[in-house]
C-alpha cells in the first residue's frame, strides 16, 4: 500500500484504473474496484489530511479543507461562492453527511428527458444506497445533538403543519461538535477520507495527492493516462510531473467544477461538455429568540424538511454558523454591528436550498481555473422568495421575537407583523447573501451524444476506456442532498466496469 | 477594518484581536484572487467616502464616526460590486475577529486551539 504526496522530482506508477478525485464520486468509484480485486490509483488534487490534521477555525477550513481557498464564484447577475473540499475525501469531509436516498421521481425525469435509468436502473441505485447506509453508518442525528436550533425548528414545523424530520446522516454517534464544517475531530462523521480510501490503500491500492491533474492523455480514442504537476499545500509552489497510466480505464470523478475543464484540456470533443451546470443556490434567515440558542451547540445540521421539494421546489434544514461567519454575514458595521454580535447566542439560522431550474457552463479558464456562468431566473427567484418566506414563519410558529432575513433592501430585522415585507422582497438576486453548494452537471448523462456526455455507465461517448464518476454526471437537479446519489451511482459504473 | 469592528463595552475591537499578525499570515497563506480582493476592497473603501459622506478626503483620513457612517453606507451602497468588494474585507476581517478566544468567551465557546495546517506526507 502506498500515499505519494507531493514531491520536487517526476513521478510515474502504472495501474489498472486511475481514478482523478477523491470525493464521494471517486472514493467510491476507486472503493468498488479495489474490492473487485483491481489495481487502482487514486489522484487527488488537494493534500490528505487526517483528523489530527484538521483545522478549528474558519479561516483554517478555508485555507487547509477549501478548494481554491474558498473564493470560487458563479459569475451571473450576483456572485455567488461555491463551496468545495479540496483535500483527499474531497467535500465529504467538510459536509455534514446529509443521506437521502434518490427520489422516484428523479428516475422518471431522466428517463423522459435524457434516455437513461430504464427498467432496473432505480432499483440498482437503491440497492446500492441501502448498502452504503450500513457501509457509512447512517443514523438519525441523536436527540441530545441535534441541537436546540433543530430541536425549535421541528416544533415551527409541526406548528406551521407541514412535515419535517431529523437528518439522517453518515455519522455514527454524532457527539455535536458542531465542527462539520472544519472535519470531524470527533472521528463521528463518516467522511471518505476514513472509510472507503484506506480500504483501497488496504487492498494494495495508491493515493497520490497534491497531485492536480492537468490532462488526460489518450492513443487514439482510448484514455491511457492522466498527468500534471505536484503542488504544496502550503506555498502552492509547483513541484515534479506525475503520470499515472492505466491499462484498463480513466475515471474523472474531480467535481463538477474541474471534471468538465479536465476533459476539455484533455481534447475531449462532445457538443455538451461544460454544459448543464445546476446547483441548489442556498441563503438562510437568522431567527432571535429570548432563550438562549447557543447553535453552535449541537450538530451542524440536525433538522430537515423536504415537504416543499416537488413544489415549489425547496429543501428546508438548520445550519449552524460559528461567530466568524456571523459576523460578516450579518449587516452593519461599526457599533451597530457589534451591538447586533450580541445577540449572537439567542440566533437559529435555518436554511433553505432551492432546487433551481436555472442552468449554466463549467468551462476551463486561465490557469486552468473553473469558470461558471450561471444566472438565475425569475421562477427560481420566486422559489428562494417562497422559500424565505416559509423559513421566516416557521421561525414565527417556533417562538422567535424577530428574524434578520439579510436581504438587501430590506430592515435589517422585522417582526411577526411585517412578513408581508418579505413577501414582497426583490427578485434581483444581487439582493441576497447565498451559496451554491451541491452542484451538477458538466458531463450530463444521456444517451443522445449530442446532448450528453456520458452514457448510464458513465463511459465518455465517442472513447475508450474513459468514464465520468461524480456529480457532473447527474442531468437534473435532485432537490436534495446529493451525495448519497453520487456514491451509488459511482458504484453503478464502476461495477459495469468491472464486469465488462 | 478596524472601523468595521470597533471596541465596544460588550467585545473587544478589532485591533484588540492581532489582526496586524493575521493580515501578514492571510497574506502569505491565501490565494492570489481572495488578497486581490482585499485589497481591492480596501482600496474601493478608501476612495469612496465622496460617493457616500460627500467628503472629499480618502475614508483613513475621515474623523472615526464619519469613517463608520461612511462604511455603513458603502456596504449598503445600490452599486453591487462596489458593496460585494467591501464585503470580502468585512468577512476576512471577521474571520480574525471572531476566532478571537476574547471574543469567543464572550459567547461562551472555548478557545481554539491554532490550526495545525499539517498532512499526510507519507
Amino acid at each position: 500500500m502506498s500515499h505519494i504526496a507531493y514531491r520536487d522530482e517526476p513521478f510515474t506508477l502504472d495501474v489498472d484504473y486511475v481514478v482523478v478525485g477523491s470525493g464521494a464520486g471517486g472514493a467510491t468509484a476507486a472503493n468498488t474496484l479495489a474490492r473487485g480485486g483491481a489495481h487502482v490509483a487514486i489522484v487527488e488534487a488537494g493534500p490528505w489530511r487526517d483528523p489530527e490534521h484538521y483545522p478549528h477555525s474558519a479561516y483554517g477550513a478555508m485555507r487547509d479543507l477549501f478548494d481554491d481557498f474558498g473564493a470560487g464564484v458563479a459569475q451571473g447577475r450576483a456572485l455567488w461562492p461555491i463551496v468545495q473540499a479540496s483535500c483527499v475525501g474531497g467535500t465529504t469531509v467538510i459536509n455534514c453527511a446529509i443521506c437521502v436516498r434518490t427520489p422516484e421521481d428523479i428516475f422518471d425525469q431522466w428517463e423522459r428527458e435524457h434516455g437513461v435509468a430504464h427498467g432496473d436502473f432505480r432499483h440498482t441505485i437503491w440497492g446500492h444506497q441501502e448498502t452504503l447506509e450500513k457501509e457509512l453508518c447512517a443514523e438519525l442525528v441523536p436527540g441530545p445533538s441535534a441541537g436546540r436550533s433543530s430541536e425549535l425548528a421541528m416544533q415551527g414545523a409541526k406548528a406551521m403543519g407541514y412535515d419535517s424530520h431529523v437528518m439522517t446522516r453518515y455519522a455514527k454517534g454524532c457527539v455535536g461538535s458542531g465542527q462539520c464544517l472544519q472535519g470531524c475531530r470527533s472521528l463521528r462523521k463518516q467522511s471518505l477520507n476514513l472509510q472507503f480510501i484506506p480500504e483501497v490503500l488496504a487492498k494494495g491500492g495508491h493515493v497520490v495527492s497534491c497531485a492536480p491533474v492537468d490532462r488526460v492523455l489518450f492513443q487514439g480514442r482510448r484514455a491511457t493516462a492522466v498527468t500534471g504537476r505536484f503542488r504544496h499545500p502550503q506555498t502552492r509552489k509547483k513541484g515534479g510531473t506525475f503520470t499515472v497510466r492505466a491499462r484498463k480505464a480513466v475515471i474523472v470523478a474531480a467535481s463538477v467544477t474541474h471534471s468538465a475543464p479536465i476533459l476539455e484540456r484533455s481534447g475531449v470533443r462532445n457538443p455538451a461538455l461544460g454544459t448543464g451546470f445546476r446547483a441548489h443556490p442556498g441563503t438562510g434567515i437568522f431567527g432571535i429568540y429570548d432563550d438562549v440558542i447557543d447553535m453552535n451547540v449541537g450538530a451542524t445540521q440536525g433538522w430537515a424538511s423536504t415537504e416543499y421539494r416537488v413544489e415549489p421546489g425547496l429543501k428546508l434544514e438548520t445550519l449552524s454558523i460559528p461567530p466568524e461567519m456571523v459576523a460578516s454575514r450579518l449587516s452593519g458595521v461599526g457599533h451597530e454591528l457589534m451591538a447586533r454580535l450580541g445577540e449572537y447566542r439567542h440566533m437559529a439560522m435555518w436554511v433553505l436550498a432551492v432546487r433551481a431550474e436555472s442552468v449554466g457552463t463549467v468551462r476551463n479558464g486561465f490557469f486552468n481555473k473553473p469558470v461558471i456562468k450561471y444566472g438565475f431566473d425569475r421562477a427560481d427567484m420566486l422559489r428562494l422568495r417562497k422559500g424565505m418566506g416559509i423559513i421566516a414563519r416557521t421561525h414565527f410558529a417556533a417562538g422567535a421575537k424577530r428574524i434578520v432575513p439579510g436581504i438587501y433592501g430590506l430592515p435589517y430585522e422585522i417582526t411577526a407583523d411585517q412578513l408581508s415585507l418579505i413577501d414582497e422582497a426583490p427578485l434581483d438576486p444581487r439582493a441576497y447573501i447565498a451559496i451554491l453548494s451541491h452542484l451538477f452537471g458538466g458531463c450530463p448523462m444521456g444517451k443522445d451524444p449530442r446532448r450528453s456526455v456520458v452514457d448510464e455507465s458513465g463511459r465518455v461517448h465517442g472513447y475508450e476506456g474513459l468514464l465520468v464518476a461524480d456529480a457532473s454526471v447527474i442531468p437534473t437537479n435532485l432537490g436534495v442532498n446529493p451525495q448519497h446519489t453520487i456514491m451509488a451511482l459511482a458504484r453503478t459504473f464502476t461495477e459495469r466496469l468491472l464486469d465488462a | 477594518m478596524l472601523t468595521l469592528y470597533p471596541r465596544t463595552a460588550a467585545f473587544p475591537g478589532l485591533a484588540d484581536t492581532g489582526i496586524d499578525d493575521f493580515l501578514v499570515r492571510f497574506r502569505r497563506e491565501s490565494g492570489f484572487l481572495i488578497w486581490l480582493g482585499v485589497l481591492g476592497g480596501t482600496l474601493l473603501f478608501h476612495l469612496t467616502p465622496l460617493l457616500t459622506v460627500f467628503v472629499p478626503l480618502p475614508a483613513f483620513a475621515l474623523p472615526a464616526a464619519l469613517r463608520e457612517k461612511h462604511a455603513s453606507r458603502v456596504l449598503s451602497s445600490r452599486i453591487y460590486l462596489l458593496r460585494q468588494a467591501v464585503f470580502i474585507v468585512k468577512m476576512v476581517a471577521g474571520l480574525c475577529w471572531g476566532a478571537d478566544p476574547a471574543v469567543r468567551a464572550k459567547f461562551g465557546l472555548p478557545p481554539m486551539p491554532a490550526d495545525p495546517g499539517t498532512w499526510r506526507q507519507s
